[in-house]
């Protein structure tokens, strides 16, 4: 699976990357993250997530070849 | 932009993100429409201070696929509240130096209320709502991503903003 972050995030991850672990759903995506830098935690719990352009919830099934974006708190304008 | 001579949103162009320069004027120059009595244009610009700190430039990132999808939506929806003639909106992303324009937002209506009504609207949800980031660049050479939307520390989840809730009412304040 490949992951982009954005903005702050990359003060804690590299902007893209790929996780080998089977992962099913946004909980568990969070939980494989933080065991890659528990310190993203407080961040990670207001990002939202995204596949190609939908955002999606926990309920959504993920897939091994999906590409998730996380999202942080939006600042623009 | 969206314009539309009917009291449905006409299709527009997706291209709300832009890399280059926001040519304000150019904007301007096409957002009008023989049943638009009222045009607004708010322009958001790069700020030299930042709570109390000098700011050398600005940096916004977005995921644009998204923030496309996300802007053309809010777009749509404000067409569809106010009746409105023209909707535009376009972010900037990249390095910005002091005083250019980062985020334009332009509305054209029938009378001034709709317009500005609508302009707040649109601009208020693209700052909670669209996936694009500020980074202030300091003076002193450090930086900061920041003035994020926070309304999950409201609403408890990072997907509700406080003008869907009971709590936030009908307002769209940032």
């Amino acid at each position: 699976m490949k992951i982009h972050v954005y903005a702050a995030l990359k003060d804690y991850f590299t902007p893209e990357f790929e996780l080998a672990e089977t992962i099913h759903n946004t909980d568990e995506l969070k939980t494989c993250l933080l065991a890659i830098n528990g310190r993203a935690g407080e961040l990670l719990d207001t990002c939202r997530f995204a596949v190609e352009e939908g955002f999606i919830d926990n309920g959504f099934k993920l897939k091994e070849n999906d590409t998730v974006i996380i999202i942080p708190p939006s600042s623009g304008g | 932009m969206i314009r539309s001579s009917s009291s449905l949103p006409a299709a527009g162009d997706s291209r709300h993100i832009s890399a280059k320069p926001i040519d304000l004027a150019g904007l301007l120059k096409e957002a009008h429409h023989p049943a638009a009595g009222a045009v607004v244009l708010f322009s958001g610009e790069v700020r030299e201070h930042n709570r109390g700190r000098s700011v050398a430039f600005l940096e916004y990132e977005a995921y644009p696929p998204l923030a496309e999808k996300t802007i053309a939506g809010i777009l749509a929806d404000a067409v569809e509240k106010w009746r409105l003639q023209i909707a535009v909106a376009c972010h900037r992303v990249g390095e910005l130096g002091i005083g250019e324009p980062a985020v334009v937002v332009i509305t054209a209506s029938a009378h001034r209320s709709e317009a500005y009504a609508a302009n707040r609207y649109i601009i208020d949800r693209i700052k909670h709502e669209a996936p694009i980031w500020k980074c202030e660049h300091y003076a002193d050479g450090s930086h900061e991503w920041g003035n994020n939307c926070n309304c999950h520390a409201r609403t408890g989840d990072p997907s509700i903003h406080i003008y869907e809730t009971t709590e936030g009412g009908s307002g769209h304040h940032a």
